[in-house]
C-alpha cells in the first residue's frame, strides 16, 4: 500500500471537500483493510474527530455514527436491546476484541466486503444509510449500488420493531472469514432472510421473502420449502473455503433454523 | 509528517510516512517488545493498548493516533510481572513471542471485565495466537491471575 499524504480533516465539508480534489483521495475507516488491499491511495482523508464515534437512542430508530467501532457496537445496550442482541452478535463474530477495537461500522458497511459479518448482520432489518452531502440510501440499494459512490458515510439508522433476529457465521476457525454467513428476522411480522459470503456480498432472498410472508402460520414444512427457495435464487460460488455445493447446503439448514427460531 | 501522541505516558513526537503502520514506528525507535508476527492483523503479537484497549499495532496508521495514548508492555511492567509469573506457573511461556501482546490484552480484560466466564475470556483473547501450545495453560493462567486479584 502507497500513501502520499494524510489528511485530518476538520469538518465534514471539510472532507468532502478533500475528497472531490483527486480520484484516488479515500476516506479513511478503522483502516484495516487497506494494507490486504494494496491499493495506491493519493491522500487518506481522517474524519475521526468529526464527532461520528456515537450511538444515539430514539423512540423510532437508533443512529450509529459511521466512526463507531465494531467493539463499542457490540457493546452498547441500545443495540443489544434490537431484536434479542442478533445484530451486535453478528459484530461478536468478527476477529478477535483487539481487531474489533480499531474496525469501525462505516468501514465495513463503505467496503461492502463479501465476507463481511457486519453487512450481513444488518441486512434483514430496516437500515438506512445517511450520507453528506445529504443523501440516504436503504443498505440494499447500497449494496446494489454499481460504482463508488461518491460521498461520505456519516450514520446508520437501524428502525426499532417488534421481533427477533438470528445470526450464523459458519467459519472453520475462531478468526476465520465466514464459509458462508446467514442472518434473519421476523420484524412487525415480516421475514427477512440474507445470506452473504456465498462468497459474494449479502444479499436478500427476495422471492423466499415472498413465499413466507403471503403465508399466514407458516409451518415447519413451509420454512423448510422458503430455504430451498432461498438457496435456488440465489448465487453460491466455489472458492479456496468452500465448495459451492457445501455452501448451499450450509445455507439451506441455516435458512431454516432462522426462520424456525424467529418465529418462536 | 509529524505525529505526537503519548508513550506510557511520555510526549513523544516522530516523523512517520502517510501510509506507516505503528508497529513499525515503535520499532524503528527501539520499542521491541512489540513483535511484528503475521503483520496483517491476525495473530495479535503486536497488540499494544490504544486508549487503554488493546489494538493491534500493524493495523493503526501512525499518524492516525495524533494526541493519543499508546501503552506497550513496558508502560505496564508490574501487572506484566505478574501475568509472566502466572504464565511461568502454568507453563503457558513457552518461546515467547506472543508474551508481550498477551499480557496487554490480559491487563485490558481484567479492567473491563468482571468476573469473567471462560467462555468471555477465550473470547477476548481469542485475537492473541499462541503457536507453541493448545491456549489451554494461557487460559488457566489467566484465571489463576484474574483470582489473584
Amino acid at each position: 500500500m502507497i500513501v502520499n499524504k494524510y489528511y485530518r480533516a476538520s469538518s465534514l465539508e471539510d472532507a468532502y471537500s478533500k475528497l472531490q480534489e483527486n480520484p484516488r483521495n479515500t476516506i479513511l475507516g478503522g483502516g484495516l483493510w487497506l494494507k490486504k488491499i494494496g491499493q495506491s491511495h493519493e491522500t487518506l482523508i481522517d474524519i475521526s474527530s468529526l464527532g461520528l464515534n456515537e450511538i444515539k437512542d430514539s423512540k423510532n430508530e437508533v443512529v450509529v455514527g459511521s466512526m463507531v467501532s465494531q467493539r463499542d457496537f457490540e457493546n452498547s445496550p441500545v443495540v443489544k436491546a434490537l431484536f434479542n442482541d442478533a445484530i451486535a452478535f453478528s459484530t461478536r463474530e468478527v476477529m478477535g476484541v483487539n481487531f474489533r477495537n480499531l474496525a469501525t461500522i462505516g468501514g465495513s458497511i463503505m467496503g461492502r466486503y463479501p465476507f463481511s459479518d457486519v453487512i450481513t448482520g444488518l441486512l434483514p432489518y430496516d437500515v438506512e444509510l445517511e450520507f453528506y452531502p445529504k443523501q440516504t440510501m436503504f443498505l440494499e440499494d447500497y449494496l446494489s449500488y454499481k460504482g463508488k459512490l461518491n460521498a461520505i458515510l456519516v450514520a446508520i439508522h437501524i428502525k426499532k420493531g417488534q421481533g427477533k433476529g438470528f445470526y450464523k457465521k459458519v467459519k472453520t476457525t475462531a478468526l476465520d472469514f465466514p464459509i458462508v454467513n446467514i442472518a434473519v428476522s421476523r420484524v412487525n411480522g415480516q421475514y427477512r432472510i440474507a445470506v452473504g459470503a456465498r462468497p459474494a456480498v449479502a444479499s436478500l432472498a427476495l422471492k423466499a421473502m415472498e413465499y413466507i410472508n403471503s403465508l399466514k402460520n407458516p409451518s415447519k414444512e413451509d420454512f423448510a420449502k422458503a430455504a430451498e427457495m432461498a438457496v435456488e435464487e440465489l448465487s453460491f460460488l466455489d472458492n479456496k473455503d468452500a465448495s459451492k455445493e457445501y455452501r448451499i447446503d450450509l445455507a439451506k439448514v441455516y435458512v431454516r433454523r432462522g426462520l424456525e427460531e424467529v418465529n418462536k | 509528517m509529524l505525529v505526537t501522541f503519548y508513550l506510557n505516558n511520555v510526549r513523544v513526537s516522530y516523523d512517520v510516512r502517510p501510509d506507516e503502520y505503528l508497529a513499525e514506528t515503535l520499532r524503528s525507535h527501539g520499542v521491541k517488545s512489540v513483535k511484528v508476527g503475521c503483520n496483517e492483523t491476525s495473530c495479535g503479537s503486536c497488540t499494544v493498548l490504544l486508549e487503554n484497549r488493546p489494538a493491534m499495532s500493524c493495523g493503526i496508521l501512525s499518524a492516525s493516533i495524533e494526541g493519543k495514548h499508546i501503552t506497550t508492555v513496558e508502560g505496564i511492567q508490574e501487572e506484566a510481572a505478574r501475568i509472566a509469573y502466572f504464565f511461568g506457573e502454568e507453563g503457558a511461556d513457552q518461546c515467547g513471542f506472543c508474551n508481550a501482546g498477551y499480557a496487554l490484552t490480559i491487563y485490558a480484560l481484567k479492567r473491563e471485565l468482571k468476573n469473567p466466564t471462560d467462555d468471555e475470556i477465550k473470547d477476548y483473547i481469542v485475537g492473541n495466537l499462541c503457536r507453541c501450545s493448545g491456549m489451554q495453560s494461557q487460559l488457566n493462567a489467566i484465571k489463576a491471575y484474574l483470582k489473584e486479584e
